[in-house]
């Protein structure tokens, strides 16, 4: 009985999942919803097979593509960026309501008037997904280099450590498990910014395929192309959660 | 939804069509092994769909080829959208509805001209199902309709009931997402949907899920007239690269003319392009955009023309509708026919 506790405890949200997958297969059938309002899990299993599997992979890769591009220069930015700031009030004074600025703007909203401006390809989705997902980063950042703890900074000026050696040093350590939460974070809204770009314009990639699917009313394919999304969400979640384990054991732990 | 007689685009065979196309790349000296392509982008006024057929049978059956040119494809999202992409540079030629070419132009004007027109008729529709007792405008009366928050049909409802006598705000109105309207009308929660004839294969679909039948009332049928789904072209390529513009134009109307008479072809040539697109719907829109496009008005006046006339009164309309004055624009200043063959 005890065994059983505890695989049924190890296995909570597998069991919790399959739990409501088959309620949802099971009210669908029962209660005979159409499948323009919602497809049963059994539909969308078959909705696969509408499309072959290098259709799949190349609107997953465009997604992926744009998502990770956008991933990379907010991460490239938002890093550098969170130093400067907490490097100096000025910028700081300069930068942050900007920063604020671009978060309180929906992107949704601004999202054609960038296709518009930068054309057709890649860029567009690629500025719409980094605008999305930057912010966070540069915050968690910023908040993980300034709750480096006084004595600490004090100590490495006392002994005449450059202000380049405090920042790689003591600082970024200390940033670290805020960097990684922001990371996650900015992966899964790099995903949405990616959809958001493909609603707007876009030939392929799961936003665009959803958005066919559901104008052409085959909800399923849409369903299917939302799994996708999700699953992909899931695993470059668990990467960024791998990585940091694996480059930075010490710093799962704190923040 | 029945295809009229063709008189202005006869049906010929795939092998014909193909030596015609043959016939003119000769006429102009051109050979893709000769000469580089020319690279021409075309901006669609909509995701890929039976009624946008022609671009990609053009592609697939090899007239843009044979033309001279090499054809990419960009799907668009409304009529705005692709007249704004093509005022932008971001596409040399476009397909969208003349109304909003119009409306931009009487909003500030835009760089850009329609140079053929595809529609000589107005594609809106009121979709109902079998069985709602809704049969002309005074039966919708009281009921519920359904419309999509952007398109160009919205505009003109209210001006197509006033000139019929009816109090818009008779007619309650829930604006919705065009995935959304199908649905709402197969469960009952509206009478009637706003549309495009070109839809009725997809809407047909989800009420038979439902087990109801669509009924489909033009909007044409209840006085509205004007020209609609139109090929269009930046001033820009209008200027810069007019006889590239000419051998589209051409292409473009043996394109129609080849999807005309094998829809099921010119479906099928979208499906290649478009995995995700299902075969049968391809082809019902086509089938269903065909009395658009080859019918007495085209008859009368030639495949791709502008008649004045009607153009006024497709003006008038948009005019009426949003609130314009009607001497706000000259709307025959928006039109460029020059690039039509000498066939038109």
């Amino acid at each position: 009985m005890s065994a059983l506790k505890r695989i049924a405890t190890r296995y909570a949200s597998l069991i919790a999942f399959i739990f409501v997958v088959l309620a949802w297969e099971l009210g669908c059938d029962l209660f005979q919803v159409p499948a323009f309002v919602l497809p049963a899990p059994s539909a969308i299993l078959t909705a696969f097979t509408t499309l072959s599997p290098s259709r799949w992979f190349e609107h997953t890769w465009a997604t992926l593509e744009v998502a990770l591009l956008g991933f990379a220069i907010a991460t490239a930015i938002a890093v550098p960026l969170a130093i400067t700031i907490t490097r100096s009030k000025l910028v700081s004074r300069v930068v942050m309501p900007w920063l604020i600025v671009i978060q309180s703007t929906p992107i949704v909203a601004i999202a054609p008037i960038i296709v518009v401006t930068l054309g057709a390809g890649v860029l567009p989705r690629v500025v719409i997904t980094t605008l999305i997902s930057f912010f966070p980063i540069v915050i968690s950042t910023a908040t993980g280099l300034a709750s480096v703890p006084a004595e600490f900074t004090e100590l490495s000026r006392s002994l005449r450590a450059s202000r380049n050696r405090e920042y790689w040093q003591i600082r970024m350590p200390y940033a670290l498990p805020h960097l990684f939460s922001a990371l996650r974070v900015a992966i899964t809204l790099a995903i949405v910014g990616a959809v958001v770009a493909e609603f707007v314009a876009a030939e392929r990639g799961l936003g665009y395929l959803i958005l066919y699917s559901t104008s052409s009313f085959r909800i399923a394919v849409a369903f299917a192309a939302l799994v996708i999304l999700v699953a992909s969400s899931l695993v470059l979640y668990g990467l960024i959660t791998q990585l940091q384990r694996r480059l930075f054991p010490w710093s799962e732990h704190r923040g | 939804m029945t295809s009229r007689h063709n008189s202005t685009l006869p049906s010929r065979s795939a092998g014909a069509a193909l030596l015609s196309g043959l016939g003119f790349s000769l006429l102009l000296g051109l050979s893709p092994s000769a000469h580089a392509l020319d690279a021409v982008s075309v901006q669609l006024d909509w995701l890929p769909a039976g009624d946008k057929a022609f671009v990609y049978a053009g592609v697939a059956e090899g007239f843009y080829r044979d033309a001279g040119l090499e054809v990419t494809i960009r799907p668009g999202r409304g009529s705005a959208d692709a007249v704004t992409q093509l005022a932008a540079g971001n596409a040399d030629v476009g397909t969208a509805g003349i109304g909003s070419l119009m409306q931009a132009a009487a909003e500030g004007g835009v760089p850009v001209k329609a140079v053929m027109s595809i529609y000589s008729k107005p594609p809106d529709a009121i979709f109902t199902v079998e069985g709602s007792g809704i049969t002309d405008l005074e039966s919708a009366v009281g009921k519920r309709l359904a419309m999509p928050t952007f398109s160009s049909s919205n505009a003109l409802w209210p001006a197509v009931l006033e000139r019929n006598g009816i109090a818009p705000d008779s007619i309650p109105v829930i604006n919705t997402d065009p995935s959304g309207m199908a649905p709402l009308l197969a469960q009952g929660r509206v009478d009637m949907t706003l549309n495009w004839v070109t839809k009725a294969p997809e809407s047909e679909s989800v009420l038979a899920q439902a087990g109801k039948q669509l009924q489909v009332l033009p909007l044409s049928d209840f006085g509205l007239e004007g020209y609609g789904f139109s090929l269009m072209a930046s001033e820009r390529t209008i200027e810069q690269r007019p006889e590239v513009l000419r051998r589209f134009v051409e292409a473009s109307r043996r394109a129609i003319e080849f999807s005309s008479a094998h829809p099921d072809q010119a479906a099928a040539a979208v499906k290649a392009a478009v995995p995700e697109a299902d075969l049968a719907v391809l082809e019902g829109e086509l089938r269903n955009s065909l009395p658009l496009i080859d019918n007495e008005i085209s008859a009368r006046d030639g495949f791709g023309a502008f008649d004045p006339a009607l153009l006024s009164t497709t003006w008038e309309w948009i005019a009426d509708s949003m609130d314009f004055d009607r001497d706000a624009l000259d709307p025959a200043s928006l039109v460029d026919t020059r690039f039509l063959g000498a066939e038109q």
